[in-house]
């Protein structure tokens, strides 16, 4: 993965009110929330475990790993299965929105926010007429959350 | 992967649909468009994103067979249909990677292509062709081609190297290497024994086959002789002395090799083995003595049915790769959850007989299937034997002791991982045994004993456990020597009054060593504690017998696999957990006088003559609503190594058999937390790890540490 967007499909969803978008090629699926196994010791962003077909997944909430408000899982929440590495983590998102092909012209580089907003996973803000999406490096929000390697992690400070 | 130069879709796609062409007119014996189309794959296998790994493998077997294939009629028409097929699917993917069909369009065309391969008259029955099969059997170099010790540069790899090509090779080569051991300890008592000859220079042939192609001379020049020394050599002097040592010296060598280039995959620096060169001198040494009036012709008749009566031998079996294996028994485990769910519906039963009983029948079935399943990751065990006798034997040469080694029950079979995972100890055991069980001849001669000392391997399975027993009839253990060690080491107090059983278990303690020298071979204390803890991680147990004089045996009981754990279900709060069982002493509702506290907060439970501390699972896993009163919630005594502790749950569930799957995706390693199992609800239960509970109640709770119960 570069450390800039490349045009392409990308997955949409919301968290909040604000828009994320991934490259669609890591997504494996999506589905709705199943009955989630809390994994004790594990920061709170790392909602547990759930049985996919057999498979045991663990679930990341997508919000409080942005430090974003924590929010109950609703009707439109949806879990994106995506494949990282040789596993497979679940992403908990409040709304999956569209595929949509984004152009090379669209994406800016990411803004730099100052101290406090965490913008490492961010690597391309896509701009079209109506909205703003934010795009992620998925592989990087992942890799920060491996519990082995959380004293460089952020969020789990 | 690489990033540099790969080339861009549209000019691969471009290469493709020149390709689909090329391939459909490609003559037996062009070879110059074999080549062009071979890199034409490969630089496909590049574009093909690693999670396609299966598109990989049928990518390559395809560039494989491209690269050698020569004038096999059969063999080339099936080839232009599954390359055909495979590049028309890839091309499609390429065109388009985000459609949502992408895994199906790889996998239809990736069964075929692996079907087609199948089938081809001369390859394999198995389900992937070997690699010796895919890259022909190169004829049998002359010998001024084969590389000499003396001028051989270090070993290494070309930069072009296949690296899962290198992978299947060394897997193989060490599946040969292990039966010919086998065969050579055959001849060893039967020198005269056909078949194992013919194994032992398969080995050596088919090694060198696939050496040759991955351009590894040394190992090439090495599998050369040793095939030559059972050859020709053999046939003149007989299997015996000089040739026998060197045989086991070269697969040494080889195997040696074959671990090095393997660790060479992660990165290990790429060198010979130690010796590997002083092996292939004396080989060359041999091989280089005048020779006899062997007859030439015999020995270009041994290379030919060699090839053929291996594939003989493996009609019966079908290499599988383990991932798909484990899919399919992840795949049943998952049928016996559907199925349970079906069985519990109301709309299931009482009210519907025929239902009812239909249902039951589909149960048996699934429950069958499940069996079936688990039982293909089985494995014998004789692999392991073979490896153990061979140490016994080499350790005994060189302790100047005389052992016969035998081995009953070497079928009995362990799930894969297990096997790898016995074998340390197995070895540790074999040691001992060797060193300090079994007398010199002098002093079993002067014992009144045969001169020879008994080493015996015995495997059994009983109960869904597999018994190994080593079986020594030397000195024994001796009670007062044992006692006085672990007097002097602290271990026990002088004056301890312990029983006979009490004492002989004092040698799985941390620090006794009964050896009086250290020799190079044990007694560097990494003793049979060692052992003791890996069996116990593998939920199993070891334990002694000894009769001074008489002889040891040391018992090892490990469960079959282990996938399925067998667990005792608990609920802590909203929680629900599963507990090994082999970590659960017992359960109880303690009376409130039993309580107590140490210092005002290290709370502790008497039970019987024991006090054991109370660990608040609850506490230690942050689960909600759990009951606070022991008095009225149950206490659940667990165990691991000395330690013991009561665990304090609400209720208990059941007992049920479940399969351990890894939790860490994602999270990396949760500590308490052994791996996550699919409950008959169809949700995740968490499987306690209880050793590193333990850790984690010590340091919530210092008092804990203190309190191992000897």
């Amino acid at each position: 993965m570069s450390t800039h967007a490349t045009a392409g499909k990308y997955l949409t969803f919301f968290l909040g009110a604000e828009e994320y978008g991934m490259e669609i090629l890591a997504v494996h699926e999506i589905i709705g929330v199943l009955p989630i196994t809390r994994v004790p010791r594990t920061p709170p962003f790392v909602r547990g475990v759930i049985n996919l077909r057999g498979r045991v997944i663990s679930i990341l909430d997508l919000r409080l790993k942005f430090d974003l408000p924590a929010v109950d899982p609703g009707p439109t929440s949806c879990i994106i299965v995506v494949a990282a590495h040789a596993a497979h983590v679940g992403l908990l998102v409040d709304r999956v929105s569209e595929v949509a092909d984004i152009a090379a012209a669209d994406i800016e580089p990411p803004p730099s926010l100052g101290a406090g907003v965490h913008t490492d996973y961010l690597v391309g803000i896509a701009k079209s007429a109506s909205r703003v999406r934010l795009l992620l490096d998925i592989t990087r929000v992942i890799d920060a959350s491996d519990l082995a390697g959380s004293a460089g992690s952020p969020t789990a400070a | 992967m690489p990033k540099a130069s790969r080339p861009s879709a549209r000019s691969l796609l471009v290469r493709f649909d020149k390709l689909s062409v090329a391939i459909g007119q490609l003559g037996a014996s062009d070879l110059e468009t074999r080549g062009a189309l071979r890199a034409d794959v490969m630089s496909l296998i590049e574009r093909v994103p690693a999670q396609e790994a299966r598109a990989c493998v049928s990518l390559r077997l395809v560039a494989e067979t491209l690269r050698t294939d020569r004038d096999r009629g059969d063999r080339q028409a099936a080839l232009h249909r599954a390359a055909s097929v495979l590049l028309g699917a890839v091309r499609g993917y390429l065109a388009s990677p985000a459609a949502p069909d992408r895994l199906q369009l790889l996998e239809g065309p990736e069964r075929s292509t692996i079907a087609i391969m199948r089938n081809l008259p001369e390859s394999s029955p198995a389900l992937k062709p070997r690699t010796s099969d895919l890259i022909g059997q190169p004829d049998r170099p002359p010998r001024s081609v084969v590389a000499r010790a003396d001028t051989l540069p270090p070993l290494s790899l070309p930069n072009d190297t296949d690296r899962a090509l290198l992978g299947d090779f060394c897997d193989e080569a060490r599946e040969y290497i292990e039966s010919a051991e086998a065969a050579l300890l055959v001849l060893e008592r039967a020198p005269e024994d056909g078949e194992s000859v013919q194994t032992v220079m398969r080995a050596f042939h088919s090694i060198k086959g696939t050496a040759g192609f991955l351009k590894l001379d040394g190992l090439v020049a090495l599998a050369h002789h040793g095939e030559s020394l059972l050859g020709e050599r053999r046939r003149r002097e007989g299997f015996a002395g000089r040739i026998a040592a060197l045989s086991l010296r070269a697969l040494d060598a080889l195997s040696g090799a074959i671990k090095n280039l393997d660790a060479s995959r992660d990165g290990a620096r790429l060198a010979y083995p130690a010796g590997f060169l002083e092996v292939l001198r004396e080989l060359e040494e041999i091989d280089a003595a005048p020779a006899g009036p062997a007859p030439v012709s015999a020995a270009s008749r041994s290379a030919a049915p060699a090839v053929t009566a291996r594939d003989a031998g493996t009609a019966h079996s079908a290499r599988v790769r383990l991932d798909r294996l484990d899919a399919l028994v992840d795949l049943v485990g998952e049928l016996v959850v559907a199925h349970w769910m079906i069985a519990q519906d109301p709309a299931s039963g009482r009210d519907h007989p025929e239902l009812s009983r239909k249902v039951a029948h589909a149960g048996k079935l699934v429950r069958d299937l499940h069996d079936m399943s688990m039982g293909m990751r089985m494995v014998p065990l004789r692999g392991t034997c073979n490896k153990l006798v061979r140490l016994a034997r080499d350790l005994a040469q060189r302790a100047g002791k005389d052992v016969d080694c035998r081995v009953e029950g070497e079928m009995t079979e362990l799930d894969r991982n297990m096997v790898e995972l016995v074998a340390d100890p197995l070895m540790h055991m074999v040691r001992n045994a060797i060193d300090h069980g079994i007398e010199t001849p002098d002093e079993r001669t002067a014992a009144g004993k045969p001169a020879a000392g008994r080493l015996t391997l015995s495997a059994t399975q009983v109960n869904g456990q597999v018994v190994i027993d080593l079986r020594d009839d030397g000195r024994g253990l001796q009670r007062d020597r044992i006692l006085q060690r672990a007097e002097a080491r602290g271990i026990v107090r002088p004056g301890d009054q312990l029983s006979d059983a009490d004492v002989l278990d004092l040698i799985f303690a941390p620090g006794l060593s009964t050896a009086d020298q250290v020799t190079d071979v044990s007694g560097r204390g990494v003793g049979m504690d060692v052992v003791r803890r890996n069996i116990q991680a593998l939920h199993g147990r070891v334990d002694v017998q000894s009769a001074p004089g008489e002889g040891t045996t040391i018992t090892l009981r490990v469960p079959l696999t282990l996938a399925i754990t067998d667990g005792m279900l608990v609920r802590v709060g909203a929680e629900r957990y599963i507990v090994p069982t082999t970590n659960v002493v017992v359960s109880f509702r303690p009376e409130r006088g039993a309580l107590f506290t140490v210092a005002g907060r290290g709370e502790m439970v008497r039970l019987r003559k024991d006090v054991l501390p109370l660990v608040r699972l609850h506490r230690l896993l942050g689960a909600d609503g759990a009951c606070e009163d022991p008095v009225s919630a149950l206490l659940m005594v667990v165990g691991a190594a000395e330690r013991r502790c009561a665990l304090l749950v609400d209720s208990i569930l059941g007992q049920q058999q479940v399969v351990a799957k890894p939790v860490t995706a994602g999270i990396g390693e949760v500590p308490g937390i052994a791996g996550a199992a699919i409950l008959g609800d169809g949700r995740v239960g968490l499987i306690l790890d209880v050793p590193q509970l333990f850790e984690l109640a010590r340091r919530a709770q210092p008092f804990l540490g203190t309190q191992a119960v000897a």
